[in-house]
């Protein structure tokens, strides 16, 4: 089976992830209802000219994707593929705004523009002159997953190089609304994130990017062996049933799997069918929970993948994502079960190499 | 399919053998602009549109009741039955998406509660898990949004994906409805035509913007042979490249389309002599047409197939237009016909590139269909007579 | 004419979001477009809004552009000409 190995990462989030070294000195407190990222001076990242024009969405994802191909010491790339659910929606609010307070009167085509989903994608194109294939997905908690489904298709159809990412961002008034639709929670200190009784998430924004190569180099730092995604599943088992069948085809199960990332996202109701799982989970692996770190957003399992990278390289499974007392000897493999709004679940098993 | 041209693929069909365009004024559309530009509208209201669709569900909105009802009819013209244990996709593609409806609301949801709810099916995702639940037992969702190519790059994906051994089958296309959003935003570029729009003319102005949406339910050979199924048509090439110019410009040298229509000939095994006609993207706007001619004669030298582009009969429908003009071939495949391109009188200076302009019956073995989208995204397709 | 020059600079700046530029870095005669400035195609169609917006001038053919925002001291030559405000 086609594997993909991550060589290099770029990671913009709720921590100080574009720091580079970051690695759980310091944790933003989860006891807000929204996390913003910690974003970079991104002059030092994007040329004036370009940089006058972008929203954050399209500053984040172009950041985090040069400081992944900075990493895996790549200029050429044959394959360009983004997910994000809400588009540039920063510069597709300034447009909507102005057209409802204008009366359709005035409006100029710079945020219309910057609105389009795949400006991301395409506005990196255009900084590399790549012009390869070139895809955006836009399908909610799928988006990131479609990425990474596709470049491990490419791999089998002779490609040897591809840049995925996955970015979200959100704004004041967007914020401002989904709290009123109350949409939202802080975590409450006196309920373990995993066991959440109460509806609402935490609200995230963050681009990560990943550099990955068909073969294995010196610089890679993890291998993904696979994905998979399943929509609507209807009982916790349907999904214990598709994820032992999912690493069967690995020929692995459950015991295999060093740690596993668990998408729990503080909603009761999303993470109910999470809730009955962790218990077999528990058994066999060692939970952990990575949400409260980035918050939950459509690609926040582009945030898992780049944490998995993390701990692979590093070996280690902090306490602050642990969701039990057992520590694992050692790291070999990683499988991240993400979920989004209850209704997107995916699969991606992640190795040393 | 449903577009300003008909509700159904047989009607869609009476209204291009009869050279009939579905572009008129605006009726629905509630812009300042109504009286002043000409679109493909659907000559149906969102009143309409839930009614045939048959769910009274609050939070749909046209992008979804018009999701709905081509994929429906895609489905039930296949004859698959999802229950049947093959593994089913649903792959579509939308800008607009939510928005049509979110426009209607956004500054009432600060002041009042009752419709925050919209902001739940803003998103592109919504019309295809709508599709998706609407047929049901789907094993597979995605969404694609790469401009005017959306569509195209749909189909692609589900080729692939059957290719991989991924998905027996897959609805495959794209929707997008007319909104306030959207035809300002064209109109900002100032590449909107006031008149009818003359894709291709030396005169030509612009676009005119179109709404719409068209799946085809593909199928690798296994899946067919096996419920004994009977294919309209086949794809047998696709690619996609980038132009990497500008953000919504095309290159003066059509470089990202050249690139992936000489890509998909390749891989169909064909030679651009064996092309019997190409569905141009063709949209009206001086950029491209001039742009995609250059990259047609860069490609097919003096032997520049039989061509034409569909816009003039549906408007620009952006991400459902490839998935449209899919359609479109397939019915040009099936009945041996070429539509015309309406509204051409004079043929670009630089380029000297005459399409067909009256309906055509020939010989067609192979289609070449393209589409091109804003970011510099190319895609082309090929179908082939079955 | 200097006065709708230097309110021009600042308007520009503003409409284009140019934060690295500042007034007295323009020169009034250098081209906007290549050279100069280097500004687009998009900034084109910024500078018709802007002519719309505060100076009551529509432009119904973007390609009238290429004469009128040739520098700032055609763009203010052809407001002084044509603007209503």
């Amino acid at each position: 089976m086609v594997k993909a190995y991550i060589n290099g990462t770029g990671c913009i989030s709720a921590q100080n992830t574009i720091s580079e070294s970051w690695f759980f000195e310091t944790i933003t407190p989860p006891n807000v209802d929204y996390y913003n990222a910690i974003e970079p001076s991104y002059k030092d990242y994007i040329a004036p000219n370009l940089l006058r024009r972008m929203g954050r969405a399209i500053k984040m994802g172009v950041t985090a994707a040069s400081v992944a191909l900075k990493n895996a010491d790549v200029k050429e790339v044959d394959a360009i593929i983004t997910g994000t659910g809400l588009g540039c929606f920063e510069d597709s609010e300034r447009f909507l705004l102005a057209l409802l307070n204008n009366d359709e009167q005035f409006l100029t085509p710079t945020s219309f523009i910057q609105s389009t989903h795949n400006t991301v994608g395409s506005q990196i194109a255009l900084i590399m002159k790549c012009h390869h294939y070139n895809y955006t997905y836009v399908h909610r908690g799928f988006s990131f997953e479609s990425c990474l489904q596709d470049a491990l298709m490419l791999f089998n159809e002779g490609k040897k190089t591809i840049l995925i990412g996955g970015v979200e961002e959100h704004t004041p008034n967007y914020i401002h609304l989904l709290r009123r639709a109350k949409k939202f929670q802080a975590q409450d200190s006196s309920v373990a994130y995993w066991n959440s009784k109460t509806p609402g998430t935490q609200i995230g924004e963050g681009a990560s990017f990943f550099v990955l190569n068909s073969l294995k180099t010196e610089k890679s730092m993890a291998c993904i062996e696979g994905i998979q995604t399943f929509y609507k599943p209807k009982t916790a088992d349907d999904i214990l049933t598709k994820l032992n069948s999912f690493l069967k085809l690995y020929h692995l199960n459950l015991s295999d799997i060093d740690v596993t990332l668990m998408g729990f996202s503080l909603d009761v109701n999303f993470d109910e069918k999470l809730q009955k799982l962790l218990p077999i989970i528990e058994k066999e692996s060692c939970p952990a929970y990575y949400k409260h770190l980035s918050g939950e957003y459509h690609t926040s399992s582009a945030f898992a993948l780049w944490l998995a990278a993390q701990l692979i390289e590093k070996q280690i499974l902090p306490k602050a994502i642990s969701i039990s007392q057992k520590t694992p000897t050692s790291i070999k493999r990683i499988l991240i079960i993400n979920q989004y709004l209850g209704i997107n679940y995916s699969f991606m098993l992640v190795s040393h190499v | 399919m449903i577009s300003a041209i008909g509700n159904n693929v047989a009607e869609s069909f009476l209204s291009l053998s009869h050279s009939k365009t579905g572009i008129g004024k605006i009726n629905y559309l509630p812009t300042r602009y109504k009286d002043e530009f000409l679109a493909g509208e659907i000559k149906l209201s969102n009143t309409d549109l839930k009614d045939l669709v048959k769910d009274n569900s609050p939070d749909l909105n046209r992008n979804s009741y018009l999701a709905m009802l081509a994929a429906k009819e895609a489905v039930l013209h296949s004859g698959i039955d999802t229950k049947d244990g093959l593994r089913t996709g649903v792959i579509s593609s939308t800008t607009v998406a939510g928005m049509g409806k979110t426009e209607m609301f956004y500054k009432e949801m600060f002041e009042k509660d009752d419709n925050l709810n919209v902001l739940d099916t803003h998103d592109c995702g919504d019309s295809t898990e709508r599709i998706a639940d609407y047929i049901g037992d789907v094993d597979y969702v995605t969404t694609i949004s790469t401009a005017c190519s959306s569509a195209a790059n749909s189909i692609m994906l589900g080729c692939r994906m059957i290719k991989h051994g991924l998905l027996d089958r897959a609805i495959v296309g794209g929707v997008d409805a007319l909104s306030k959003f959207t035809f300002n935003g064209f109109n900002t570029l100032m590449i909107l035509d006031k008149e009818w729009c003359k894709p291709f003319d030396e005169n030509r102005k612009g676009l005119n913007l179109g709404e719409g949406a068209a799946f085809l339910v593909i199928e690798g050979e296994n899946a067919l042979i096996k419920r004994n199924g009977k294919a309209l048509s086949e794809i047998i090439g696709y690619a996609n490249a980038n132009d990497a110019y500008h953000q919504t410009a095309s290159s003066p040298e059509g470089y990202g389309a050249t690139l992936a229509i000489n890509q998909a000939i390749t891989m169909s095994g064909l030679t651009p002599q064996d092309i019997d006609y190409i569905n141009m993207h063709g949209t009206g706007t001086p950029n491209n047409d001039l742009s995609e001619s250059i990259a047609t004669k860069k490609v097919f030298g003096n032997q520049v197939p039989k061509f034409s582009s569909t816009k003039a009969f549906t408007g620009h429908t952006l991400a459902a237009a490839a998935s449209i003009e899919a359609v479109i071939s397939t019915l040009s495949l099936q009945h041996q016909l070429i539509f015309p391109n309406l509204n051409f009188k004079t043929p670009i200076t630089e380029t000297h590139l005459v399409p067909v302009t009256a309906l055509l019956k020939t010989p067609i073995n192979s289609i070449l269909s393209n589409s091109f989208g804003f970011g510099g995204n190319c895609s082309s397709l090929i179908f082939k007579k079955v | 004419m200097e006065v709708l020059i230097e309110k021009l600079k600042r308007q520009v700046i503003e409409q284009l979001n140019l934060v690295e530029v500042k007034p007295e870095d323009i020169n009034p005669d250098s081209p906007l477009f290549g050279e100069g400035l280097g500004l687009d195609s998009i900034d084109a169609l910024e500078l018709i809004v802007l002519l719309e917006k505060h100076y009551g001038i529509k432009i119904e053919d973007p390609k009238d552009g290429k004469t009128i925002f040739q520098s700032l001291t055609t763009l203010a030559e052809y407001i002084k000409a044509n603007g209503k405000s």
